[in-house]
């Protein structure tokens, strides 16, 4: 049994938003045997997500033909775009809307889409941007797995932002994660990559649906201010604003533009530093709050695997293997990958003599790893060009070497 | 003495109404008068309560409105 989904730190109370329970119409409550891009699907429907936009392309397209077909059936719409800006901007003004919103794509689509996501983040838009990741540069290998847009998911976009990134290993956390992913995109009004793989999306697996009733969904922050008194980017203390509903007579100007806190644009130094530096905080501060991370045998270890996503699962192999020859080998698994738990790893560092960190490129998050280590330990990379998912061995190899 | 003063170009004009409708101080209404494309343009009809936001100009579709501070001395500050 896998150790339990652990937060890195004791949960702070601040400024919890309210939760609410699924709505069962979204729900596919049961067992069932399905891919993870079906799982994800299913998560958005559970997690109250009732639009779509997208441009399909493989491997992500299962998951919005899946909603295509549900969502008439809860309500909601998909609407297929003539491209990925259009699928990211549309979903955009769902989400102003009122509808909870999300686009899927891999990485060629992701690239067009990094424009939008820059907007999401500075008009603070709640949305989900789901990445399944495939080999690139390009066009790369349109069927075949990577994990070589961990660095664009944070930072496509040009201008200092922060985003959330999530990385599942199967399909039931495909399913988990996707709630997770709209339920922090409306606490912190920001977009959320969710950063699967080609290997997780069409592996199929054991998914199971809880009842809606123990599904908690965090639903729009909705002002409950009357209309004189609205700003649409004030802040209540925590540095999250909340959301007019449309058509509720609350008017003003969503803007990309750097914009004051009633929403109109202002180009000065001091409103573009306020702003600027409250979208990181937003979020940096809370991350202790928002990391989850999944943490085995860590007391002890003398190498620390780091690893994410279907990486994850082939490096449980090495890891088990290394420990039948008697190494001591921690393993922690990033779930969420962005913002990074360089305090786990800082921490760490003090007392391992290394980390290995495999993964489907050729070396982006161990970058992240070796700047949080800051020299106190080796690092070490296992990299791989993507097109199918790392020989154990070879993960191996790196392991018994680091522990030298 | 009003903040503002709002410029309409009428013949850009496509009467939406976005700006009447957005308007904070509720400053225009759409006139009874014709454009040569035959819509009817905004026109002001609280001059004393424009603010010059120029939320309408951030919201015309088609560039056919806009509105700045007016200074002390009378002037826009464009």
């Amino acid at each position: 049994m896998k150790a339990d989904l652990q937060r890195a730190d004791a949960q702070k109370a601040d400024h919890k938003p309210a939760l609410q329970k699924a709505d069962p119409r979204g729900v596919l409550t049961g067992v069932h045997f399905m891919d993870g891009d079906h799982a994800c699907c299913e998560g958005a429907l559970a997690a109250g997500s009732r639009f779509a936009a997208g441009y399909p392309i493989t491997p992500s397209t299962e998951i919005v033909e899946r909603f295509a077909s549900r969502a008439p059936t809860v309500g909601g719409t998909f609407i297929q775009m003539e491209d990925e800006l259009a699928a990211s901007i549309t979903l955009q003004g769902a989400v102003w809307g009122g509808a909870k919103a999300f686009t899927v794509t891999s990485g060629p689509g992701f690239s067009l889409m990094m424009e939008h996501i820059g907007y999401a983040a500075m008009t603070e838009t709640p949305c989900v941007f789901v990445d399944v990741q495939r080999g690139g540069p390009s066009t790369g290998l349109p069927t075949l797995p990577a994990q070589a847009d961990m660095m664009q998911a944070r930072w496509g976009s040009h201008g200092d932002y922060e985003i959330i990134a999530l990385c599942p290993n199967s399909p039931q956390e495909c399913f988990d994660l996707t709630i997770k992913a709209f339920n922090l995109a409306e606490e912190f009004r920001v977009p959320v990559m969710f950063m699967m793989d080609e290997v997780v999306g069409h592996m199929t697996e054991k998914v199971v649906i809880p009842p809606a009733d123990q599904i908690e969904v965090v639903p729009r922050r909705h002002t409950h201010k009357p209309v004189a008194d609205y700003l649409p980017y004030g802040t209540n203390g925590d540095l999250v604003p909340e959301m007019a509903h449309a058509g509720d007579g609350y008017k003003f100007h969503v803007t990309g533009l750097t914009h004051d806190e009633r929403g109109y644009p202002n180009m000065t130094p001091q409103v573009q530093n306020k702003l600027v530096r409250r979208l990181q905080d937003k979020i940096l501060n809370a991350v202790d709050r928002i990391t989850l991370v999944e943490e085995e045998q860590l007391d002890g270890a003398d190498v620390v695997v780091v690893s994410y996503g279907i990486t994850s699962r082939v490096a449980q192999r090495a890891i088990e293997v290394a420990r039948q020859q008697g190494l001591r080998v921690g393993k922690l698994r990033l779930i969420t990958a962005w913002p990074f738990p360089e305090k786990k790893i800082r921490e760490l560092a003090t007392h391992v003599k290394a980390f290995v960190v495999p993964e489907l490129n050729l070396g982006q998050m161990v970058r992240e790893v070796e700047r949080a280590v800051a020299g106190q330990a080796k690092t070490f990379a296992v990299s791989h060009a993507g097109g199918g998912v790392h020989n154990p061995v070879d993960i191996l190899k790196v392991i018994v070497e680091a522990a030298r | 003495m009003a903040k503002g003063r709002v410029s309409i170009v009428v013949e850009r004009c496509k009467a939406c109404g976005f700006c009447v409708e957005f308007c904070p101080t509720h400053v225009l209404a759409l006139s009874s008068a014709f454009n040569s494309k035959g819509y009817h343009p905004p026109h002001v009809v609280h001059p004393e309560k424009c603010s010059g936001c120029d939320l309408c100009g951030m919201y015309c579709p088609d560039f056919a409105i806009c509105a700045t501070k007016v200074t002390p001395t009378g002037g826009g500050d464009k």
